[in-house]
């Protein structure tokens, strides 16, 4: 029925109207992983900003069958410090964050997305590359190690 | 002679057979107020069970993490869509919301680690995809509606015009009271005077000048890019 959460237009009753069932929330709610320590049964959500507690708490429930014991909310004001090209100031979207504590003793721990994986032999081979050409760099930068320290502007 | 025309009535009746069976299967598999028959093909790839994973439904399977790349099938169409019952798509929307958290916890993930968010098309395949569900069941609830109100639109509506000429959509509201009795209704103007014919005329010219004023320059861009480039204007209208 009313998908679009910002302007939600329920349909006004008409004498035998079609009863709309099929609901589609267009709800988005991402975990993100705590930047402060949170309790292990607490997890860290960024949710839409038209969410309210009881929302989040059916949502979790109903779609993803997580038990929520308690849903805490606040708004993360976005940054209005930064300039463009033009001095304009430009305004980072603000955003919702939950903490979501977890009922019947169940904890969270924030997974590791991008885990070290055992390397192929072609980027082995150019991180190689990659490792002599910045040693030579270096020697380089140095300067000739025979001229004890002499700078190369003076002499011959 | 007789073994080839046995054969051949089996082949007549083997295509009626599969449907039969194919027909029974999917009864079986739905709930039984559904009249529409779904072919079975269509229904392999919905699958949807008691989900039983709880949080871990926001992060991609573990097999995925750090891999660079994800492969993933295309979006949903809207000829798929449309052959689909009310109750598939209900379905698939829950599916895609759960995709569409999960691509987006990773993205988030990734952006926090200075990392490239793998496959990141994904997540335009699953909004495209939401957005063909959404036009499909619109399209459906507009049928019914004129079907059985013979309204197009759930909240009715027609065009007027304000004090000024100027046309616009009004959506009709719920009042308490009746329009007569209703003083701040009554006072809005839904019409114009004759005087205000000359407005008119002038806002019409001033959008038509402008127009034209926009259309002049593009042409005259246009001549000058052919001057500045002759033989990119020639190649392009050479193919």
């Amino acid at each position: 029925m009313a998908t679009g959460a910002r302007k939600a237009v329920y349909p006004l009753f008409q004498l035998g109207g079609p009863q709309l069932r099929i609901f589609r929330p267009n709800f988005y709610m991402l975990a993100v992983r705590p930047g402060v320590p949170q309790p292990e049964d607490t997890v860290q959500f960024r949710v839409s900003m038209e969410m309210t507690k009881v929302d989040i708490k059916n949502y979790l429930e109903k779609i993803y069958n997580v038990p929520v014991a308690a849903v805490r909310t606040r708004i993360q004001y976005g940054a209005n410090n930064k300039r463009n090209h033009k001095n304009h100031r430009v305004k980072k979207p603000d955003y919702k964050v939950a903490y979501v504590q977890l009922g019947r003793g169940q904890t969270f721990q924030f997974p590791n997305l991008f885990p070290e994986k055992e390397q192929d032999t072609e980027t082995r081979s150019l991180e190689d590359l990659k490792d002599k050409y910045m040693e030579r760099e270096e020697q380089r930068q140095k300067g000739d190690p025979r001229r004890g320290g002499v700078p190369d502007w003076f002499g011959l | 002679m007789a073994a080839a025309a046995a054969v051949a009535a089996l082949c007549r009746r083997l295509p009626g057979a599969l449907r039969l069976s194919g027909a029974r299967l999917t009864l079986n598999l739905f709930h039984k107020g559904l009249a529409k028959v779904e072919p079975l093909c269509q229904l392999k790839f919905l699958h949807t069970t008691l989900s039983r994973k709880g949080l871990e439904e926001f992060f991609d399977d573990p097999g995925n993490w750090g891999e660079k790349s994800v492969k993933s099938g295309d979006a949903w169409n809207i000829k798929q869509l449309r052959g689909k019952s009310s109750e598939d798509l209900h379905k698939l929307w829950y599916v895609l919301l759960k995709e569409k958290n999960m691509l987006l916890t990773l993205e988030q993930e990734s952006k926090r680690q200075h990392r490239p968010m793998p496959s990141p098309e994904r997540l335009d395949k699953v909004k495209k995809s939401m957005k063909n569900i959404d036009l499909v069941v619109r399209e459906r609830e507009i049928a019914l509606r004129l079907l059985q109100t013979g309204h197009e639109k759930p909240v009715p509506g027609e065009w007027r015009h304000d004090f000024l000429g100027r046309t616009y959509w009004y959506t009709y509201k719920e009042w308490p009271i009746p329009w007569y009795l209703n003083k701040k209704y009554r006072k809005r103007k839904f019409y114009y005077l004759p005087h205000v014919d000359r407005f008119i005329r002038l806002r019409l010219e001033k959008s038509l000048r402008i127009r034209a004023r926009r259309q002049n320059l593009e042409r005259k861009r246009q001549k000058l890019l052919q001057i500045k480039f002759p033989h990119l204007a020639v190649k392009s209208q050479g193919q």
